[in-house]
């Protein structure tokens, strides 16, 4: 792009810099404001990573299943739905007995009632509930298993904790997105204004639509990326500030950053766009 | 080149233009003459499309009737040269900056079009050595120069000029229209606009008269074009010492 237009956005700026700096701190506001639900965002997905990470399902074998049926049913699990652990009756035991730790219960409960069963960890894309009620259904199906269980109740939480966290997402970012429209319209707007003559001039002189608005929109860009540069230094204070309260608070990773650079960016050139194709035409005929 | 049928032009309940038709060739000489509010830069408005007609069909090179997209009116205003009584100079740039802004719209950008172009404009009228001042720093005269080399800077095949000589000192005015004059010798359609009998004198070329909105005497063509036989001076004796520099537009 021609550095003319680079030039005319620069002169602009400093030309009207109460204009500019009122335009950055306001788009910095809203900016910092889903920088931070980006920051909360990131370190809940590690979070709920971390949970999700753990999400297993437990198939109790019967006691007749052989070691050759229960081979097999590994594969098929394995082919299906995901790696699967054997644990015998023995480890089971072994296990209880040191999650109880009391000796004289164990001696009162006698011989091991445990069954045999394989732990499976689910593939990423059946770690929600809806796919998890149907793994154990079908895994219920299979003559050598006794029962399947999945703890449904915490799934369903951690389901709908996702889902929230979305849709919070999708409701600040469309916030975020209005107030930077309505900030970068009416700032454009100012700036049309503050330079009308030299606006008129232009078009008098047949400058297209485009020639007159680039400076404007690079101006706009200029303002955008000043003010995402302010967002990203404020939650960076507030995240290390939170660090040294909280363990694991991380800042967001360059590609979330980079983003949010984009993102902010991007939506100023269409907004830009968009209100210097209005208001272009209240100015000159 | 430039044709006005049975062109009226309103506004609200004033008719500044009333059922005019006239026609303008390549590379003519035109002054259009009236009194003020006559629909002197009403004509030259509608030329450029700055305004469209109440009714009537105005014809610009190719470019026939109707409201033009805004992308159609920018490519006619890069064609024409306009120049202002009041200059439309953008007080915060050089004289070079004003003049280079209309290389760079017409779409040359990079220095090696820009400069010299600009600096041959400037030189045509006089200025060359007034390039790093702003408008505000020049003589009206000065500025006049300044708009008349932005006009001609990308060799329009049509010059109009709206009351060029208003606000200058008759020096000044007589160098302009010696400058107008050389524009048009070397090729270019210029079309001027005025209230002044001695301008219209001092132009020459064909001559237009409107009054009230009317072309005189009938508003035909045949009597509104009045010829004048050969430019005159201006009340020019310091124009003929200190002459501006030579227009070069078709070299």
């Amino acid at each position: 792009m021609h550095l003319f237009f680079w030039r005319e956005a620069w002169r602009s700026f400093q030309a009207h810099r109460g204009l500019a700096l009122t335009t950055v701190f306001s788009l910095a506001a809203a900016l910092a404001l889903a920088a931070v639900f980006l920051l909360v965002s990131w370190n809940a997905s590690q979070a709920l990573h971390w949970i999700g990470d753990r999400r297993e399902m437990i198939v109790y074998l019967n006691d007749e299943a052989g070691e050759t049926q229960v081979q097999s049913l590994q594969a098929k699990i394995g082919e299906l739905y995901g790696t699967s652990t054997y644990v015998s009756r023995a480890q089971a035991w072994e296990e209880f007995n040191t999650q109880v730790g009391d000796p004289e219960i164990l001696k009162a409960v006698g011989t091991n009632p445990l069954p045999a069963s394989l732990r499976v960890r689910l593939k990423p894309a059946l770690q929600n509930f809806a796919a998890m009620s149907e793994c154990a259904k079908q895994l219920e199906q299979f003559p050598e298993v006794e029962a399947v269980r999945f703890g449904g109740e915490w799934v369903q939480r951690l389901d709908a904790l996702n889902a929230g966290a979305r849709r919070t997402a999708i409701a600040v970012g469309l916030l975020v997105a209005l107030a930077m429209v309505f900030v970068l319209h009416n700032t454009l707007r100012l700036a049309v204004l503050a330079r009308r003559q030299q606006v008129e001039v232009m078009i008098k002189l047949g400058a297209s639509d485009g020639f007159v608005a680039t400076p404007f929109v690079f101006e706009a860009l200029l303002e955008t990326l000043a003010a995402v540069l302010v967002a990203l230094a404020l939650v960076f204070g507030l995240q290390q500030a939170l660090a040294q309260r909280l363990d694991g608070v991380t800042f967001l990773p360059i590609e979330w950053t980079l983003s949010f650079v984009g993102g902010a960016l991007v939506l100023a050139w269409l907004a830009s766009v968009a209100a210097l194709g209005r208001i272009l035409r209240t100015v000159g005929a | 080149m430039i044709q006005f049928e049975h062109v009226s032009k309103r506004y609200g309940e004033r008719l500044a233009l009333d059922d005019v038709s006239w026609r303008m060739n390549e590379g003519e000489r035109v002054c259009v003459l009236g009194h003020s509010a006559a629909g002197k830069t009403t004509l030259l408005r509608l030329i450029t499309h700055e305004t469209q007609p109440t009714s009537g069909t105005i014809a610009i090179g190719t470019l026939r009737g109707g409201r033009l997209s805004r992308a159609h009116r920018a490519l006619l205003r890069r064609t024409i040269g306009v120049i202002y009584e009041d200059f439309r100079l953008l007080g915060d740039r050089s004289v070079f900056e004003n003049v280079a802004l209309a290389v760079r719209i017409a779409g040359h950008f990079s220095d090696s079009d820009v400069i010299p172009r600009t600096l041959r404009a400037l030189e045509e009228v006089g200025l060359h050595g007034k390039q790093a001042a702003l408008p505000g720093e020049l003589s009206f005269g000065e500025r006049q120069r300044c708009a008349i080399a932005r006009a001609i800077v990308n060799r329009p095949a049509i010059l109009l000029a709206d009351e060029p000589t208003g606000a200058l000192e008759p020096r000044s005015a007589s160098e302009v229209l010696a400058l107008l004059g050389r524009i048009h010798q070397e090729g270019a359609a210029v079309l001027l606009g005025t209230t002044r009998p001695e301008v219209a004198e001092a132009f020459g070329g064909r001559r237009i008269v409107l009054e009230d909105g009317r072309l005189r005497e009938g508003g035909t063509p045949e009597h509104a074009f009045m010829p004048v036989p050969a430019p005159q001076s201006f009340e020019a004796p310091h124009a003929a010492q200190a002459p501006p520099a030579p227009y070069t537009g078709g070299a």
